[in-house]
């Protein structure tokens, strides 16, 4: 068998954190050096429920890995990011990049100096139909895209999702990186200017859980996204992620998440869809992993990071300034 | 009741083929255009092809329908007014705001009904949407999505194409949208907007957000883009719940033709027993009757395409519009 990638789990706070400890012990070309959180009765609780060595200094996971990946809040990633640096460790970070575009480029900045690769976990890259996608538009077949409605509602993930200083802000800055990064990678373009609504009107948070974001975008292409945290309760799913993009010769929808069974399920008085289709986040570590490995760039890098932030960052001055916000007016 | 019909292209076929079922109503005549292309539905009503100016001085027509080109729905309008018809106007009222103003004033003045074909306000599924909105069933509205789609109407009908004439896809598709939102949440306070705009208007596609002072968040997409025909659909959330809609997964009927998707001979069968055209035109009659102002006046109907002119401006500015209403 090929060489495996020593690679450590730094911090269990955010939702994605399970899911990521799966992946991490069932890919094989990991070997899954165990887990540090700054939270050591959580930690604990992970590293013992995935079979993996609890590590109670954050030196330790780090003098075991050759690559961490960074799962804490949104306000924390640069911190652990510029340790890893620091001990010459890969990273890859969950989104958004950071909570502000100063740590955001700080972050970048630190593991190029470290010659280290920084990635970014944007799993909607690694769906099949995104990725036909990717191809119909470059190679043509769709002809010139003049406009995209993407949506990426979801429930409200509690936690510290709704705490400014932890998560930089509420479903703007956890939702709308995902769309934006994706829409980049789709046109193959950059966002330039950037307009946006947004309010808390459900849960009572005093960050925003309703947010309607409206983008240009460099070759003339315009782009709306919506990243509310608007799916109830009750709700069959977490939540979802589609496009519909627009071009001269054809429109295409694209549902993320489609493939799903409905489960009607009387025990739990509740109806819920099961997924049935590739598990991206899976397919996304694996191929930051095989990059490493393979000595190459990994394919969604701290560059992406900061650009998907930019429109976030970019909607929070809009929606202050009730006007569209140029991306470069951002500070630099 | 005595009806004439001006236009005879979809929205006068559509409204001439409604007044057919309807008691105590005689559709007399139907003008277009080009007056061979009344004929046929003239034929089927059993009505008279007229000119248009020869049909609004008719002193026997006491209703005028106007299914014009958008452009066209002042000048047969006001001439109607006055020669004393009550007016039935498609939607948009019209394509410019003074326009609009002038109908409103000539009925006004005339001392005649105006109505505004907003027929979405007649659709079951948009009105039991509104009933819940009332009745506080999602809480308070906080994000509201709506869709509107069909294809190009192409060629067939040029003026459609023309901005000047129709106002693309914004003034024909989404004033419905833009109509409804502010029959459901009342005036908006600022508007942003992004429109293709190809060449010719083949393609048009237009995104807009609608903000209110507190809330809901809206957004609206029109399309003629949605080269598998029509659809329209919405997503209404509140602080307690959320409602669902699209019209494709809401057909009770679907049918599969050996011969493909455009076999002519297949059935096609009604899926309401009242269309909701019928149902307007029913309830603006009987409205007549009663004395009763129609549901959707032309006052009512020049806010709408006041709110659909801001999306047009917003879209070629790039500035929010702050909006309000005309009074």
């Amino acid at each position: 068998m090929s060489r495996r990638l020593r690679v450590g789990l730094v911090s269990f706070a955010h939702v994605h954190a399970p899911a990521l400890a799966q992946t991490l012990r069932a890919l094989e070309q990991v070997e899954f050096t165990g887990i540090h959180d700054e939270d050591p009765v959580r930690g604990r609780e992970a590293a013992t429920e995935h079979g993996v060595t609890w590590h109670a200094t954050l030196d330790g996971v780090l003098d075991a890995s050759e690559a961490v990946v960074v799962s804490s809040t949104n306000a924390d990633h640069r911190r652990y990011t510029e340790a890893a640096a620091a001990r010459g460790r890969h990273v890859l970070s969950e989104k958004p990049l950071a909570t502000t575009l100063a740590d955001a480029r700080a972050m970048v900045e630190v593991c190029r100096r470290a010659d280290v690769q920084l990635g970014v976990a944007f799993p909607v890259r690694s769906s099949a139909a995104v990725i036909g996608l990717k191809k119909a538009i470059a190679d043509g077949t769709l002809g010139r895209i003049r406009a995209v409605r993407a949506t990426n509602p979801g429930q409200y993930p509690g936690r510290w999702f709704g705490d400014r200083t932890r998560a930089g802000g509420g479903a703007v800055m956890d939702h709308t990186v995902h769309a934006a990064d994706a829409i980049r990678w789709l046109l193959d373009d950059e966002f330039t200017r950037v307009h946006a609504e947004m309010g808390s009107f459900i849960y009572g948070l005093d960050v925003e859980d309703c947010a309607i974001l409206t983008c240009d975008l460099a070759g003339g292409a315009f782009a709306s996204i919506d990243a509310s945290w608007s799916r109830p309760k009750t709700y069959p799913t977490w939540g979802g992620v589609t496009f519909h993009v627009v071009g001269e010769r054809a429109t295409v929808d694209v549902d993320v998440f489609r493939q799903a069974l409905t489960h009607y399920d009387d025990s739990a008085d509740r109806t819920r869809l099961i997924g049935w289709g590739d598990d991206l986040s899976r397919q996304m570590v694996a191929d930051f992993v095989d990059a490493i490995l393979a000595g190459r760039p990994v394919p969604i890098d701290g560059e992406a990071g900061v650009r998907a932030l930019e429109v976030a960052i970019a909607a929070y001055q809009s929606a202050a300034a009730k006007r569209a916000v140029g991306i470069a007016e951002l500070p630099a | 009741m005595r009806v004439g019909v001006i236009g005879a292209g979809f929205a006068g076929t559509m409204h001439a083929r409604s007044l057919l079922g309807l008691d105590d109503v005689t559709v007399l005549a139907i003008a277009a255009a080009i007056p061979e292309e009344a004929t046929p539905l003239a034929a089927e009503c059993g009505a008279r092809v007229a000119t248009a100016p020869e049909l609004c001085a008719a002193k026997d027509i006491d209703v005028v329908v106007v299914a014009a080109p958008t452009h066209l729905h002042a000048e047969y309008a006001i001439a109607a007014a006055r020669a004393g018809k009550h007016v039935f106007c498609e939607k948009p009222i019209a394509r410019t705001r003074a326009q609009a103003e002038a109908m409103v004033r000539a009925c006004d003045d005339a001392g005649v009904r105006l109505a505004v074909g907003h027929v979405v306000r007649y659709f079951p599924d948009y009105r039991r949407a509104k009933e819940l909105l009332d009745a506080g069933a999602l809480g308070r509205p906080a994000l509201a999505t709506l869709t509107r789609g069909n294809f190009s109407v192409g060629s067939a009908r040029d003026w459609y194409l023309d901005d000047a004439k129709s106002g693309g896809v914004v003034l024909d598709l989404m004033l419905h949208d833009l109509d409804t939102v502010r029959w459901w949440f009342g005036e908006p306070s600022r508007v942003y907007a992004k429109r293709i705009t190809a060449a010719g208007g083949a393609l048009d596609y237009a995104l807009a957000t609608i903000a209110y002072d507190d809330r809901p968040i809206v957004h609206i997409e029109a399309s003629w883009a949605e080269h598998a025909g029509f659809r329209t659909g919405f997503e209404l959330r509140g602080d307690r719940g959320m409602l669902v809609h699209d019209s494709r997964a809401a057909s009770p009927l679907v049918v599969q033709s050996r011969e493909g998707p455009s076999d002519p001979a297949m059935m096609a069968a009604p899926t309401l027993h009242e269309s909701p055209y019928r149902r307007q035109l029913r309830d603006f009659l009987a409205r007549l009757d009663r004395g009763d102002r129609p549901l959707v006046d032309g006052h009512e109907a020049l806010r709408s395409l006041a709110l659909g002119l801001a999306v047009i401006e917003s879209a070629d500015t790039g500035r929010v519009i702050n909006w309000t209403a005309p009074t």
